[in-house]
């Protein structure tokens, strides 16, 4: 018996939503999935704020974290998500199409989890994308108060 | 000092001068007369010389001599016995000489005075117009210094410009491409047993140009990294880097047969990691363009350069180049084979040029169509022997 953590998406781009969820879906991941679509949305989803107020109170597993993002930046989300006392714990992984080293350094300096740039070969990304949410929803055991679905 | 001088200039013209000189004169020849008139005695005297003193003071020396010349006559003809001639009586002869020389000493005293007076003028005018001079270099200096920060704000913020226009081609060019690749492949998977031969060819063809241009724009912003990022000048051992290297691409050229000659390399100066990229570049160029050679041979040695530059020079015996595009050899994305004959983007030898320029260096290229290529690149060299065996350690 297995447990499927929940997951956090948070990304602007439409058709990269699509294609991560294809990748996700692949694994049987993908109905465990949450989508926030800017940075603001995600920490409205953390925070269960606005359209999250009524959602139960637990964390994702994981979080897939765009940096380029509208309103709040990544950067942004991931810096409150580390200053917040009950936030900090989850794991978050940037997936992002920056090369840039400025870009990994400040994350790590920030404390994230993982860096992962998007391969623009599809095959690489859906691969990425797939051992991702094995390994941080399936095989990492997440900190305690995270949400789970028993398989 | 200032009052003085503005007494000075206002005497200007010579005319006014020797009026100045004749009208004291009369004047204090009146005085005395009308002095005498009163019974004062010998009044004459002093009133004379104070005005030859005042005339050489305010008029000059032409003046002077002019004023002592008139009151002695004046004092010879109205005050010397007998009266109302020329003639000095024997008696009178030292009063009237005592006069002479007492009025030409009083003359020449103020005379010097005068003259140190104007000197002191002159030397507080030069002063005056080098202070200005130099205020006039000091708002120079500062100019060009407020321009120079002008200029340095401006590069930095075409820098910065150019740093957001590469972040901005590596987050939101590489987006599209990666949904053009992604839903051509998510088509290919959909659709493979409905579509014909054609039309899996050209998605097939579809999916190729994005992974290239993919790859294209990777390596455009690689180059245009290694002209931002800060170079770490140390010594650099070339034998030992050249060995590196050349065990990293025999890894990748199993099936091929290559046999490496490696000369005796300098120590170079400049950055570790951009120096390897250099090397890396040219001998997988080296090895690709001879890979229809069997054996390939590839030489790698150092050519006696002048005293402070060590020239290297990378050999090979593949396809070479035609001379006559020797110039178009380092430019970025130009190639000089078809796509077809060997795959690549283009970008290896600017790249090379560009690390070796920021080295202070040259690159060259000599070659003949099939009888191979050889690259020549320039290094500053390591300025003691001794840094290769700390480089080494």
């Amino acid at each position: 018996m297995s447990e499927l953590g929940r997951i956090l998406v948070v990304e602007d781009d439409p058709r990269d939503v699509e294609l991560t969820l294809t990748a996700l879906d692949e694994y049987k991941l993908a109905n465990e999935v949450v989508v926030a679509r800017d940075g603001k949305e995600a920490l409205d989803y953390l925070y269960c704020r606005e359209q999250f107020a009524s959602r139960s109170n637990e964390s994702p597993a994981v979080i897939l974290l765009d940096l380029k993002l509208p309103k709040v930046t990544g950067l942004e989300v991931l810096k409150q998500i580390r200053s917040d006392e009950r936030l900090k714990m989850i794991p978050v992984v940037v997936l992002t199409s920056s090369h840039e080293e400025k870009d990994m350094l400040r994350s790590y300096q920030l404390g994230v989890n993982a860096y992962v740039v998007k391969p623009v070969d599809f095959h690489e990304f859906v691969n990425a994308v797939k051992e991702l949410g094995m390994f941080w929803a399936v095989i990492n055991q997440p900190p305690p108060g995270s949400a789970k679905k028993v398989l | 000092m200032v009052y003085w001088n503005d007494e000075f200039h206002q005497v200007h013209s010579p005319i006014l001068r020797y009026g100045l000189a004749v009208v004291l004169v009369a004047i204090s020849v009146g005085i005395a007369l009308v002095l005498q008139a009163h019974q004062f005695r010998n009044t004459e005297l002093p009133v004379l010389l104070l005005v030859i003193g005042v005339v050489t003071w305010y008029a000059g020396n032409g003046p002077a001599v002019l004023a002592v010349l008139l009151s002695s006559i004046a004092f010879n003809y109205l005050f010397v016995e007998p009266l109302y001639t020329l003639y000095v009586s024997l008696r009178e002869l030292p009063y009237f000489l005592i006069f002479v020389l007492a009025a030409v000493l009083v003359a020449s005293f103020s005379a010097v005075r005068r003259r140190i007076e104007d000197n002191l003028r002159h030397a507080r005018d030069r002063l005056q117009i080098e202070l200005e001079q130099r205020q006039q270099r000091e708002t120079e200096v500062r100019k060009l210094n407020l321009e120079l920060t002008a200029r340095a704000a401006e590069l930095v913020a075409a820098n910065k410009e150019l740093e957001s226009f590469a972040y901005s081609v590596s987050h939101d060019l590489r987006a599209p491409l990666r949904h053009l690749v992604g839903y051509s492949e998510l088509l290919q998977k959909q659709a493979s047993n409905s579509l014909d031969d054609k039309s899996q060819r050209y998605l097939q063809t579809i999916l190729e140009a994005g992974k290239r241009m993919g790859n294209l724009i990777d390596d455009l912003l690689a180059f245009s990294r290694i002209g931002r990022t800060e170079t770490k000048a140390t010594a650099v051992d070339l034998q030992q880097l050249v060995a590196d290297v050349v065990s990293e691409i025999g890894t990748q050229t199993k099936g091929q047969d290559i046999s490496w000659k490696i000369g005796s390399l300098p120590v170079c100066y400049g950055d570790r990691a951009l120096l390897k990229l250099v090397l890396v570049n040219l001998l997988s160029n080296a090895v690709k363009f001879s890979g229809t050679r069997c054996p390939a041979k590839i030489e790698i040695g150092a050519v006696d350069g002048n005293a402070d530059k060590s020239e290297i020079f990378v050999k090979d015996n593949g396809v070479g180049f035609d001379m006559q595009y020797v110039d178009k050899l380092f430019g970025v994305f130009q190639r000089l084979h078809r796509a077809d004959e060997f795959e690549g983007t283009g970008i290896g030898l600017a790249t090379v040029q560009r690390i070796v320029h920021r080295h202070g260096g040259t690159v060259r290229a000599e070659g003949m169509l099939d009888h191979g290529a050889t690259f020549y690149f320039s290094l500053p060299k390591a300025k003691h022997p001794i840094e290769r065996t700390v480089s080494a350690a």
